[in-house]
């Protein structure tokens, strides 16, 4: 019964969103204290490895759709409410009509249903839902620069959901049914290669332009950092998360591992260079995304259980530090009234230093320096004995990260400043205690962890090894940044680029 | 058949918005692509010589498969509901550029953005 109410409570509690700004507010407060007490109560429940199962309406498995609270979602509803708890935190001063409060409202109820469902096609559904909501709030502010990346963003998550709808046709003319579980049997024990790797090549480009991934993904860059800053908080560390719970499912189902090795570290890399040279913080934020969903996609290649471990891990991780990153860029560049780093190096006085103490936390996180979010996290999938090649990847996108987070540098100074406090600092909170507690808590939250002591010394000093080599190379190459092509991100080619990689999907899928 | 032509409507709509550059034009050719993907899912409820599965009593006849059909009634709704959307937001560009040509809008953001920062 509870695993229906939590979803379902958020889009009835939007509808009351209309009423008024006062209402608003207040029914998103009543939202997350009913989140939260239903997801205590089904962790509680699950503590010993169980599930929570619902069939709606009283069908069989194979015919109505089956909602599980399994381990992805008691993993992932503690950021949710984390990230909601932040949002309403962050947005509370703000006077923002009660659109923006009932959006919020069905958003993450989206993201609630979409953890819990096992059918492809509710899938399907909620991945529609998540995109227009989005959307929507992309272009919340109406300044055409957002209209357009938000316009760009449903175009092409349109034709990846057209995409998605054939391969779910193809999967149920071909098996009969569109419960994950019984289809995990079905594929296993029917093998026709042919149609297999055909449904298999149309979800994964589906999913692909959900989650991010190169070639997939190209709208992501304007629309995470056109989006109003508290909304690409949610959009970078939750929304782009679901496409990743999705891919989690499909790679139970189909032989996708040569795939997102090779869509993993295309993404990783380029996201690194992108945002190695990238002039503006939310932009640059938006393309470390994209490197980073690389690095959890190439961590679920490895395709072992403790792999997976961590790429929930880092999931969470990276859906802590870039919300917290997001929510403090806006903040900066709204003070200083441009978020290029330039710009907020001139003028950081002008900025409270708990902002730039969030930043701060955040950049630690992000590049994993031992013992925050981000190292406990990259340890867990460090030990789980990668491959030299996604080992490779990984060193390379952790430079990257460095490199491109030393442009705040200047931006890191802290002196005594008159009594200005920042109104703010409640959602920084919010965020900042998990990323600097990650391993005591995760380990409070599950209590089935663990990590291998032995390797941490060494594990200690690659990270920190990285984050050195960064700095340095960002010292040398301080003055020289070459200018990297920007029309890749058009529509058109935007467009194209979905199709070259469903023929490279396909074509790795053939083997 | 009919999965093949769904298909085809995909393909054409997918290089249309590829390569024509205008944005009314280009959302024409999404709802086409959606209108393939629709046919695709409505051809694999297809039985050899199936009748409408509706029916007050279903006995000793053939008939479509009823899933399919069941689940395009959700896809053609959100599809609308992109469409919808999708031209009003167009429509708000369009207003501030007087311009539905995609590659204009897009410098003209990009000259935008460089000029004013960000507020």
């Amino acid at each position: 019964m509870i695993v229906v109410v939590l979803p379902l409570s958020h889009f009835v509690l939007g509808l009351f969103c209309y009423a008024g700004k006062r209402a608003a507010r207040a029914l998103a407060a009543v939202g997350w204290c009913l989140g939260a007490a239903l997801t205590v109560f089904l962790m509680l429940e699950t503590r010993d490895g169980s599930t929570v199962t619902v069939v709606l309406g009283g069908w069989s498995p194979g015919l109505g759709i089956e909602l599980r609270f399994d381990a992805f979602a008691a993993v992932f509803f503690p950021l949710v409410l984390l990230l909601e708890l932040a949002v309403i935190l962050y947005v509370r001063k703000d006077d923002h009509r009660p659109l923006f409060y009932a959006l919020l409202q069905f958003l993450l109820g989206a993201v609630f249903a979409l953890l819990l469902t096992q059918d492809l096609f509710n899938t399907y559904v909620i991945l529609e839902l998540l995109t227009l909501v989005s959307f929507l709030l992309v272009g919340y502010e109406r300044r055409p620069a957002q209209i357009w990346a938000s316009l760009k963003y449903l175009v092409l998550a349109s034709i990846g959901m057209s995409l998605f709808l054939i391969g779910i046709a193809v999967v149920y003319r071909h098996t009969g049914t569109l419960n994950l579980h019984l289809l995990a049997d079905a594929l296993s024990s029917s093998g026709d290669a042919r149609w297999v790797a055909l449904a298999g090549a149309l979800l994964t480009a589906g999913v692909a332009v959900k989650a991010g991934l190169f070639t997939f993904s190209l709208w992501l860059p304007a629309a995470h950092s056109e989006a109003p800053s508290a909304i690409s908080a949610l959009l970078s560390g939750l929304v782009i998360k679901m496409g990743i719970v999705v891919f989690l499912r499909l790679s139970q189902l189909f032989p996708l591992e040569l795939t997102l090795q090779v869509l993993g570290a295309a993404t990783a890399l380029l996201g690194a260079v992108y945002a190695a040279y990238a002039i503006d913080l939310k932009r640059m934020l938006a393309f470390s995304t994209l490197s980073q969903i690389g690095y959890l996609v190439l961590g679920m290649a490895i395709g072992t259980p403790a792999a997976i471990v961590g790429v929930l891990g880092y999931a969470v991780a990276h859906g802590l530090f870039k919300g917290l990153l997001f929510l403090a860029a806006g903040e900066a560049s709204a003070v200083v009234g441009s978020g290029q780093f330039r710009d907020l190096a001139a003028r950081r006085a002008e900025i409270p230093n708990a902002t730039v103490g969030a930043l701060l936390i955040g950049t630690l996180g992000i590049v994993a320096l031992p013992p925050l979010a981000g190292f406990a996290a990259k340890a867990v999938l460090l030990t789980s004995h990668p491959g030299p090649f996604i080992m490779a990847v990984f060193a390379l996108t952790s430079v990257g990260t460095t490199f491109a987070f030393s442009k705040l540098l200047p931006v890191f100074r802290f002196r005594r400043e008159p009594k200005r406090k920042s109104a703010r600092l409640a959602a920084y909170s919010v965020l900042s205690t998990p990323i600097l507690f990650f391993i005591p808590l995760a380990a409070a939250a599950f209590p089935g962890l663990r990590l291998s002591p032995s390797a941490w010394p060494l594990l200690v000093l690659e990270s920190v090894g990285a984050i050195a080599v960064g700095v340095l190379l960002h010292r040398l190459t301080e003055r020289r940044a070459p200018r990297l092509p920007g029309s890749i991100f058009f529509l058109e080619e935007s467009t194209l680029a979905i199709l070259i990689g469903l023929l490279l999907v396909y074509a790795l899928l053939r083997g | 058949m009919a999965f093949s032509a769904g298909i085809v409507l995909l393909g054409i709509g997918l290089v249309a918005i590829a390569i024509r550059r205008d944005l009314v034009i280009k959302l024409l050719a999404l709802g086409l692509a959606n209108a393939g993907s629709i046919l695709c899912l409505v051809a694999i409820g297809d039985r050899p010589e199936a009748r409408v599965p509706i029916c007050a009593v279903c006995r000793d006849a053939v008939y479509a498969d009823p899933l399919p059909q069941a689940l395009v009634l959700s896809a053609i709704v959100i599809n609308f509901a992109i469409l919808a959307l999708a031209l009003v937001f167009v429509m708000r560009l369009v207003e501030h550029y007087h311009s539905t040509d995609s590659r204009r809008i897009e410098g003209l953001v990009q000259r935008d953005l460089r000029e004013g920062g960000r507020s």
